[in-house]
C-alpha cells in the first residue's frame, strides 16, 4: 500500500496521461525542446564552421600579402572572432546581439560584428527558438497549463470533499500534487540534459558547466509547477488560478525582463553608437595625426627623442622618425580607446548589476545570468573577448610600428618594402574564454533559490488553509 | 451499539443559528433519515459527525470518540457518500475505488475492490469502464462500494437518491437495506420523503435546528407519509433556523 502522498501523486500524473490536452501540450512543449536543441546545436556546428573557415581565410588573406610596407600592412587589418563555447548552442546569451567577429586595424577601434540576430539566417530570427528560450519562457506556461486545476478543479468537482472524508489532510494532497507536477518539471530537463551531453562532447568543463545547468533550470521549473499548485489551493475556481497565472507568467517572463534592462538603461545610461564614437573622435583628434611627422601635436614627444639620441634634427634619428611619431601615435590612442572601452565596460557591468539587482523581484532575470554565464556567452565573457582583441590589435599595430622604426629608412619612407616573412611570423590571435565568475553569480542562483523555496514554504500553510475550508 | 451520537449541539454559522439543541443517535443495523428543508442543517449535522466541524456546545460522537480530538480514528470508522457521488470521471470504477482506499489507509485483501462492486450491484462490465460514462445511479453505486470495501460500521449519505430515477433508487434503497442487515449503522439526510419512508427504520424531521419530530417504522406500511409530509411541511419559526 503505498503512502496517501505518492498514491495521490500516481493518480495525478494517471490523470494527466488520459488528459487529452495536457498530453498534447506536453508532447508539444517535449518535441519543441527537443527539435531546438537539434537545430541548435545544427546551426552552432555550422556557425563554428563558418568562423573557422572565416578566420582561416583571414589568416590566409593576412599572410598572403606581399613584400611591402608596414603601415600599408597595419592599414590592411584581419579580423578575428570569438570562440563560442560548446553551451552556447543551448544559450547563445547575449553573442545573438553582440556579434563575435572584430576587425582589428591601425588607429581604429571597431566594435564587434555579425550578431547571428542581425545576420543569421530567417530560420534564426523567426523560426524555432533555442532550449533556453523554450525552457526559460514557454516550459513556465505548460507547467501553469497543467497543473492550475490541480487542487481547485478537485474543489470545483467536489472530490476534495471526498478526499477530506478519507482523511487526507490538506497538506499531504498538495505533497502529492506537488510531487507529480514537479516531476514533470523535472521530466522537461532530460531534453536539455541530452543537448547538454551532445553539445559538450568529451569536453570535461564544457559537461560540467552543463550539468550546473540542470539545477538552475530544475529550479525555474519547480517554482512555476508548486507555484501553480499554490494558486490552485489558494484560489476559489480553476479559471480564477489559470488567470493569476498566465498574468503572473506575462509580468515575470515576459514583462520584467524587458522593463529591467530599461530601468538599467535609465540608471547607467550609455550614449548612443554615434555619440560614442563622436566622443572617442574627439579624444583622438586631441592626439594629432599620426601620419604627420611634423603634426604639432608631437613636438613634445620629438623634444624628448632628440634628447634621448642626443641629437637636434630628426634627420640625424637612427631610426625612422615617421615610424616613431606612428607608434607614439598608436599608444596615445590606444590609451584613448582602452578609457572609452573601460567606461562602456564599466557602464554595462553596472546595468549588468542592476539587472542582477532586479533578478530579485524577476526570476527569469537570475536564470537568464546563470544560463549565460554557464554557457560562456554572457557580458563578462564578451567584454573579456573585446579586450583580448584590443590587446592584440595593439600588440599587432606597435610591432608593426617597430617594422617601420626599424626597417623602413625615412628617405623615401613610402616607396619601401620589408619582407612578408615579418607578417608571416606574427602570433595568430587566441583568446581562451573566462570561466564563470562564480561569486559574481551568487546573487542571481540566491534569487532563484528564494523563488523556489518561496512557493515551497507556503505550500504547507495553503495545506492548512485547505484543511479549515473543507470544515466551513 | 450506538455508533453516531449527537447531544444538545448547537452550532452558528456566519453568526446565524444553525443547530439550536440538536440531538441523535443512530445504532448499528439501523437506517435513520433525517429530513429537512434547505438549510435545516442536515449536512452540516454530516460535516459535524466528519469533524469538519466544531460544535458550539454540546457533544458530538462517532463510535465513541470526538471527531475534532481523533479525526483519523473516527474517519477510518466511517464512510461518506457526498451528494452528487462526486467521483474521478477519468477513472474506472475499479481505479476510483483503488485510490480512494489507498487514501484512506484501508489495506482491503486482493479481490476486495471486485467484491464491493459486485454488492454494490455494479454489472462486472462496468468496472473498468471510465466513471464520465455512467449514470448517476452507477456512480452512486460506485461510492457506496467504497463504503463496503472499507467495511466500516457507520455510513453517512447526503441526499442519495438525489437525481435517480425511481429504478435506481430502487435498487439503492434495496442496497442499503442489505447494508442495515449487514449491521451498518446508515444515517441519509435527505429532501426524498418517500424514499426515506421507504428504507429508513427511523425518519427525523429537522427544523428550528433541532429534531422537532421523530417516526419509527411500524409493521405493515412502514411510515404514515400524510403525518411525515405534514410534519416536513410545517414552517419554520420566522428568525430562526431556515
Amino acid at each position: 500500500m503505498p503512502s496517501p502522498t505518492l498514491a495521490i501523486a500516481r493518480h495525478e500524473l494517471r490523470t494527466l496521461s488520459r488528459s487529452r490536452g495536457a498530453l498534447a501540450a506536453a508532447g508539444t512543449t517535449l518535441l519543441l525542446l527537443l527539435a531546438s536543441a537539434l537545430a541548435s546545436l545544427d546551426l552552432a556546428a555550422q556557425a563554428a564552421e563558418s568562423r573557422a573557415r572565416q578566420q582561416a581565410e583571414a589568416e590566409r588573406q593576412w599572410q598572403a600579402q606581399p613584400d611591402r610596407h608596414p603601415h600599408r600592412v597595419i592599414h590592411f587589418g584581419t579580423f578575428v572572432f570569438q570562440p563560442l563555447g560548446p553551451l552556447a548552442a543551448i544559450d547563445p546569451g547575449i553573442t545573438a546581439h553582440t556579434g563575435h567577429s572584430l576587425f582589428l586595424e591601425g588607429h581604429r577601434q571597431n566594435s564587434a560584428n555579425f550578431a547571428e540576430a542581425r545576420q543569421s539566417s530567417v530560420l534564426l530570427r523567426f523560426g524555432l527558438p533555442t532550449p533556453a528560450f523554450v525552457l526559460q519562457a514557454l516550459a513556465p506556461l505548460l507547467l501553469v497549463f497543467l497543473a492550475f486545476g490541480s487542487v481547485a478543479a478537485e474543489r470545483e468537482r467536489g472530490t476534495l470533499a471526498l478526499l477530506r472524508a478519507q482523511g487526507v489532510p490538506g497538506r499531504t494532497l498538495l505533497a502529492g500534487k506537488a510531487l507529480a507536477h514537479g516531476g514533470v518539471a523535472l521530466a522537461l530537463l532530460l531534453p536539455l540534459a541530452l543537448a547538454i551531453l551532445l553539445a559538450a562532447g568529451g569536453e570535461a568543463g564544457a559537461l560540467a558547466r552543463g550539468a550546473l545547468m540542470l539545477p538552475a533550470y530544475g529550479a525555474w521549473l519547480l517554482a512555476w509547477s508548486l507555484g501553480a499548485i499554490l494558486a490552485s489551493a489558494l484560489l476559489p475556481r480553476a479559471r480564477d488560478a489559470l488567470l493569476t497565472l498566465l498574468g503572473a507568467w506575462i509580468l515575470l517572463v515576459v514583462v520584467a525582463p524587458r522593463l529591467a534592462p530599461l530601468a538599467a538603461e535609465a540608471l547607467h545610461p550609455a550614449p548612443s553608437r554615434l555619440a560614442a564614437e563622436l566622443a572617442v573622435a574627439a579624444d583622438l583628434a586631441k592626439v594629432g595625426d599620426p601620419h604627420d611627422p611634423n603634426d604639432p601635436n608631437f613636438g613634445p614627444f620629438r623634444a624628448r627623442v632628440l634628447a634621448q639620441h642626443g641629437v637636434t634634427d630628426v634627420e640625424a634619428l637612427p631610426v625612422n622618425w615617421g615610424g616613431l611619431v606612428s607608434m607614439e601615435g598608436e599608444r596615445l590612442q590606444g590609451e584613448v580607446f582602452r578609457r572609452h572601452m573601460d567606461a562602456a565596460q564599466a557602464r554595462e557591468r553596472a546595468q549588468a548589476a542592476t539587472l542582477d539587482g532586479a533578478a530579485w523581484l524577476a526570476p527569469a532575470l537570475a536564470l537568464r545570468r546563470l544560463s549565460m554565464a554557464l554557457a560562456g556567452t554572457d557580458l563578462p565573457g564578451h567584454q573579456a573577448f573585446v579586450r583580448a582583441a584590443e590587446e592584440h590589435r595593439y600588440a599587432m599595430v606597435q610591432a608593426l610600428n617597430a617594422l617601420h622604426v626599424h626597417k623602413i629608412r625615412r628617405q623615401d619612407d613610402r616607396a619601401q618594402r620589408v619582407g612578408r616573412e615579418h607578417w608571416l611570423a606574427m602570433p595568430a590571435f587566441h583568446h581562451a574564454p573566462p570561466g564563470p565568475d562564480w561569486p559574481a553569480l551568487l546573487p542571481a542562483a540566491g534569487a532563484l533559490l528564494l523563488w523556489l523555496l518561496l512557493p515551497l514554504a507556503l505550500l504547507p500553510l495553503a495545506g492548512r488553509r485547505l484543511d479549515r475550508e473543507a470544515r466551513a | 451499539m450506538t455508533l453516531a451520537h449527537l447531544t444538545d449541539v448547537h452550532l452558528r454559522l456566519g453568526g446565524r443559528p444553525v443547530l439550536r439543541g440538536l440531538s441523535l443517535e443512530v445504532r448499528r443495523g439501523e437506517v435513520l433519515a433525517l429530513l429537512g428543508g434547505n438549510g435545516a442543517g442536515k449536512s452540516t449535522t454530516l460535516q459535524l459527525l466528519l469533524g469538519f466541524l466544531a460544535p458550539d456546545s454540546g457533544s458530538v460522537r462517532v463510535t465513541g470518540l470526538d471527531p475534532r480530538r481523533e479525526p483519523a480514528a473516527v474517519r477510518a470508522r466511517l464512510a461518506y457518500v457526498p451528494e452528487n457521488a462526486a467521483l474521478y470521471g477519468q477513472l474506472t470504477a475499479r481505479e476510483n475505488l483503488s485510490y480512494l482506499l489507498s487514501l484512506a489507509g484501508a489495506d482491503p485483501r486482493p479481490g476486495a475492490v471486485e467484491d464491493a462492486l459486485r454488492r454494490a450491484g455494479l454489472p462486472a462490465e462496468a468496472w473498468d469502464r471510465r466513471l464520465s460514462t455512467f449514470s448517476k445511479g452507477m456512480a452512486q453505486k460506485v461510492a457506496i462500494a467504497l463504503a463496503l470495501a472499507r467495511d466500516v460500521p457507520l455510513l453517512l449519505l447526503d441526499e442519495p437518491t438525489s437525481g435517480l430515477d425511481p429504478g435506481a433508487t430502487a435498487e439503492f434503497n434495496a442496497l442499503l437495506g442489505t447494508l442495515r442487515d449487514a449491521g451498518v449503522g446508515i444515517l441519509m439526510v435527505t429532501h426524498d420523503l418517500a424514499g426515506a419512508a421507504a428504507v429508513a427504520d427511523r425518519v427525523g424531521l429537522l427544523r428550528d435546528g433541532r429534531l422537532a419530530e421523530e417516526f419509527r417504522a411500524g409493521p405493515g406500511p412502514r411510515f404514515d407519509l400524510n403525518r411525515l409530509h405534514a410534519g416536513f411541511s410545517a414552517p419554520a419559526r420566522p428568525g430562526e433556523a431556515a
